[in-house]
């Protein structure tokens, strides 16, 4: 390998602060994806279209393969390996539904799904089925037909619901 | 039973793969790096039909950073792959035949410069025009793309049966229609690609996905020119197939750039370039005429059928031949005349897709029982009934089948359902404007499993007590999201009573599994499940006996159960209580569903066993310790039960669905809703209830994806949608969120087949389902998929139709 080019590039991925010297007309899912080794997420389209490599960009749902290093310079990133429940290690609530309700089968667009559910979530604790729909609509899953990530996500908001009401 | 995770009780089993799925952890085979790896990629042709006349690859090879850079010179053996055909070739030397075709391949030590590399590859072609369509390529005088001709036909098939003339001469009515069906794209979210390793004993590891990793190693083999143990085949965990990544794709690439460079190589296919190389379902043209009595009855049946198999052979015979087998529907017709042709063209290439062919078959057939359904003024669902096969009557092909009450249960629980009864009167939504139209159709299916007679179908698998003291299985099948592994987990701990954690589950890798066919065409579980029909009582017998030496207690006194061989209980007890004695059991066995087959259920003494257990005797892994460790494995091999009848390609298990669709249509936009359905599949024993829905509902998504919106279109045999912006197949809003699977469970007593595969049930049925439900919606037939909007747009008034006629 040649020596990677450019200035250096920083910003905090998944708490921790990360500086790398790249390109900065890179794109986020390869610095992701090649340089910080953090492959939970996925590339599959490359327009922006499908959603598997979603991560979150300062809090917001964002397809790094559409975004570029210098526009995330000093960014908070949160990538699937950045989700975690109370403790690390364990799973996100997101992430048990998903398991416990089968809304996954190949896996591929699931890290991405989660990342989305998650920001839809943070923005819209008892989403409508609209803003579900609205929020999820940018991933595309091929193996489920979305019944199980509809049923997870029902789930959490359920399990919110209920832990709001006790 | 309606199945769902309340009705599933403790069966209701979490995938084992799943926490490494949720959290990105689990690493697919195009994740995998190492250090001084090298990227592959891979020149593909300017031209879907043109003459090679040079290729310089000079300038690719002087540039910096190049350790590769191979044409179709450097292919030591067999420059030809094909999964039963091989006439694709991997690198092509005089002519290239479409876009996808490869001509030469470069390995660099950046992605970028790899580009770059293919960029200063120089081709010169003499441009032909190619053949974009199987009439173009039928034509008299159309050149001929394949030495092997005649023509440019690449399979034909034929049914005949009675005399269809003289059938057609008796009928009261003739419905004559012809189908087209889209070039659907498989559109898998992990594209294909993976990392080719040589190592220092010469050995070449390829973790790259297929759906059939011997397979893979024998076509490798060929290529390369080395023995078959030369090669390690690694090909699970895959991001999805759907019949898709069975054949060679980046393998052969990846595998001589690897060879030739000395150095691991990373193959990672863009979208675009998936689009472009990646195999598709076939476009078809089914033209039906259909004829009935007086009384309904169907008497004659005429079908041409005509595919569009594109650049190369791969599949498309035995699709032709399934989708034959299939275009006479569960019915039983005196008169038949079918002929089937599979032609070459320039486009993309059609291969293997979920359904393989049904799908096609199964909408022009059920679309014709409509059609004469209400010719005569009848119920379409009564219509079926009269002229369905009956229970022991022979198969579509003629041949014998295994007789199962399958067709007329899934026929009488749709008849039975809420859904399908709505059809009776029309649904309206009050609230609705008046362009928006509600209808509910509905289409039943029989569907073989297996590739057929007098294809080799091997079947096998492995058990062992490894050194670990696990249980393990091994199965040349593979994880491409179906839920293999949770599915034999729970076979498992069904047979042994055992704990999850006392299981080793291996697939996908050459060097550690047995060849156990591929996994396709729903066979997966039902070949695994007969496997471990044969290997548990010699494998139980041999870990009872070296307990019972060990401990001096009878191996009758000894059953098998969670961490080890446990002593029988008492058996005074009911068998209730006993279960409840241990939660494993508790959680892995659950409350059997009612109506599971008694072979699957009952006949294995396992249950009393496990029912009986009392205090561990000896562990698995005190167990293992015993003896030598191939004393410890268990083999078989055995064939996918076949029809016994002469009959190539004839199925002898079938699985069998009833779907029905609620669509609502704006005759304003023409757009197609899908609101509410409900697939009946008889199956057999629900296994892995998780997985059975998943695999319905994900089959039903894609079958709404074939029927609205999804087709690969082609102008002059180049990809006009190459990427998923403009390939729309269905998001979470797009889809029926009232969808519902209810499962037949029933097989005959003493079925010793087991559990059917539902990997392609749940997508070949909903299409006709749903263009029925349009026509009780508008009145419009559609014939063409995907439903053209432009056929459901009604006119405002008719006063603007006279506005914008000549006259």
């Amino acid at each position: 390998m040649t020596e990677p080019l450019g200035n250096f590039w920083t910003a905090v991925v998944n708490g921790e602060k990360k500086q790398l010297r790249i390109a900065q007309t890179t794109r986020l899912v390869d610095v992701l994806r090649t340089q910080l080794s953090l492959t939970g997420t996925k590339v599959s389209c490359e327009v922006g279209r499908c959603g598997a490599c979603m991560v979150l960009m300062d809090g917001e749902p964002v397809n790094s393969c559409l975004v570029m290093a210098y526009q995330c310079v000093g960014s908070e990133i949160t990538t699937i390996e950045g989700l975690h429940g109370e403790k690390e290690g364990e799973l996100h609530p997101i992430q048990q539904a998903f398991v416990e309700e089968g809304g996954f089968q190949c896996g591929y667009c699931t890290p991405g799904m989660v990342i989305s559910t998650k920001a839809l979530l943070d923005r819209y604790p008892q989403p409508s089925q609209e803003q579900i729909e609205t929020g999820l609509c940018g991933n595309l899953c091929r193996c489920t037909g979305y019944g199980g990530i509809l049923r997870a996500v029902k789930k959490v908001i359920d399990e919110q619901d209920r832990m709001g009401s006790t | 039973m309606l199945l769902n995770r309340e009705s599933s009780g403790k069966r209701w089993h979490l995938r084992p793969d799943g926490v490494g799925k949720v959290t990105g952890k689990l690493q697919y085979l195009t994740d995998m790096t190492l250090p001084d790896m090298v990227h592959g990629r891979v020149l593909r042709s300017s031209y879907p039909y043109a003459r090679i006349l040079s290729i310089d690859i000079t300038g690719a090879e002087a540039m910096e950073g190049v350790l590769a850079v191979l044409t179709s010179k450097d292919v030591p053996g067999l420059n030809l792959f094909g999964i039963a055909t091989p006439d694709q070739p991997v690198f092509c030397e005089h002519v290239v035949r479409y876009v996808g075709d490869a001509i030469a391949a470069v390995a660099a030590d950046s992605p970028e410069r790899a580009a770059i590399a293919l960029d200063a590859i120089r081709v010169e072609y003499e441009e032909w025009t190619p053949l974009d369509s199987p009439e173009a390529a039928l034509a008299p005088g159309a050149p001929e793309l394949h030495e092997h001709g005649p023509g440019n036909v690449l399979h034909r098939t034929e049914i005949k049966r009675g005399n269809v003339d003289e059938g057609f001469a008796t009928c009261q009515h003739i419905v004559s229609e012809t189908y087209y069906t889209p070039r659907q794209m498989h559109a898998y979210m992990e594209t294909e690609g993976g990392l080719f390793v040589p190592d220092e004993n010469g050995r070449l590891h390829v973790y790259a996905a297929t759906q059939h990793g011997y397979k893979d190693r024998m076509q490798l083999a060929r290529i390369i020119g080395c023995s078959e143990e030369d090669i390690r085949v690694v090909s699970s965990p895959i991001g999805g197939s759907f019949g898709g990544k069975d054949e060679l794709n980046v393998q052969p690439y990846g595998a001589l750039l690897a060879l030739r460079s000395g150095r691991p190589v990373k193959m990672h296919n863009s979208r675009k370039e998936s689009v472009r190389a990646g195999l598709k379902r076939h476009p078809m043209k089914i033209e039906m005429q259909t004829g009935i009595s007086r009384e309904g009855m169907i008497q004659a049946h005429r079908v041409r059928i005509t595919a569009d198999t594109g650049a190369y052979a791969t599949l498309g015979a035995p699709v032709l031949n399934f989708c034959t087998e299939h275009c006479l529907g569960p019915y039983s017709i005196p008169h038949v005349d079918v002929e089937g042709v599979s032609v070459y063209t320039n486009n993309g290439v059609s291969g293997e897709f979920r359904g393989f062919g049904g799908n096609q078959a199964i909408f022009a057939m059920e679309g014709q029982m409509d059609r004469l359904a209400e010719i005569m003024d009848m119920d379409p669902w009564e219509f079926r009934r009269r002229n369905m096969r009956g229970k022991t009557d022979p198969g579509p092909l003629n041949q014998r089948i295994l007789v199962t009450d399958g067709l007329s249960q899934v026929w009488e629980a749709m008849d039975r359902s809420e859904l399908w009864q709505k059809h009776q009167h029309p649904p309206a939504n009050p609230a609705s404007p008046p362009w928006i139209k509600r209808g509910v159709g509905a289409a039943i299916a029989m569907h073989g499993a297996g590739l057929g007679y007098g294809i080799p179908d091997p079947a096998g698998g492995r058990l062992s007590l490894n050194a670990e003291g696990k249980i393990e299985v091994a199965f040349s099948y593979e994880e491409f999201g179906q839920g293999l592994i949770a599915t034999l987990e729970m076979m498992l701990c069904d047979l042994f009573y055992c704990s999850t954690s006392d299981l080793s589950i291996v697939i996908g890798d050459t060097d550690r599994v047995p060849h156990s066919g591929s996994s396709t065409a729903s066979r997966s579980t039902t070949m695994a499940w007969m496997a471990l029909q044969r290997l548990q009582t010699p494998f139980r017998s041999k870990m009872l006996s070296v307990a019972s030496a060990l401990s001096g207690i009878p191996s009758d006194e000894l059953v098998t159960g969670p961490g080890g061989i446990w002593l029988r209980g008492k058996s005074t007890e009911s068998k209730a209580e006993k279960i409840a004695m241990s939660p494993v059991i508790t959680e892995v066995v659950g409350e059997r569903t009612s109506g599971s087959s008694e072979s699957f259920n009952d006949t294995s003494d396992t249950v009393d066993n496990a029912a009986l257990i009392s205090g561990l005797v000896v562990s698995y892994v005190d167990l293992a310790k015993q003896g030598k460790s191939e004393e410890w494995i268990f083999d078989t091999q055995f064939e996918y039960p076949t029809t016994p009848d002469n009959v190539v390609g004839g199925h002898y298990l079938y699985t069998y669905a009833a779907v029905a669709a609620e669509v609502e249509v704006n005759t304003l936009t023409g757009e197609a809703k899908l609101l509410d359905t409900r697939h009946v599949v008889a199956a057999g024993p629900v296994i892995n209830p998780m997985g059975f829905i998943g695999q319905i509902e994900g089959g039903s998504v894609m079958a709404l994806g074939f029927t609205l919106t999804e087709d690969a279109l082609m102008q002059d045999s180049r990809y006009m949608t190459t990427n998923l912006d403009t390939y729309l197949i269905p998001t979470i809003r797009d889809i029926h969120t009232n969808l519902e699977v209810e499962a037949i469970e029933n097989l005959p007593e003493g079925d010793p087949f087991g559990p059917r595969g539902i990997g392609e049930i749940g997508s070949v049925a909903l299409a006709p389902a749903i263009t029925a439900a349009i026509h009780q919606a508008t009145g419009v037939w559609v014939n063409r998929l995907p439903v053209p909007r432009d056929q459901l747009i009604k006119p405002l008034d008719v006063s603007l139709q006279k506005g914008v006629s000549s006259t």
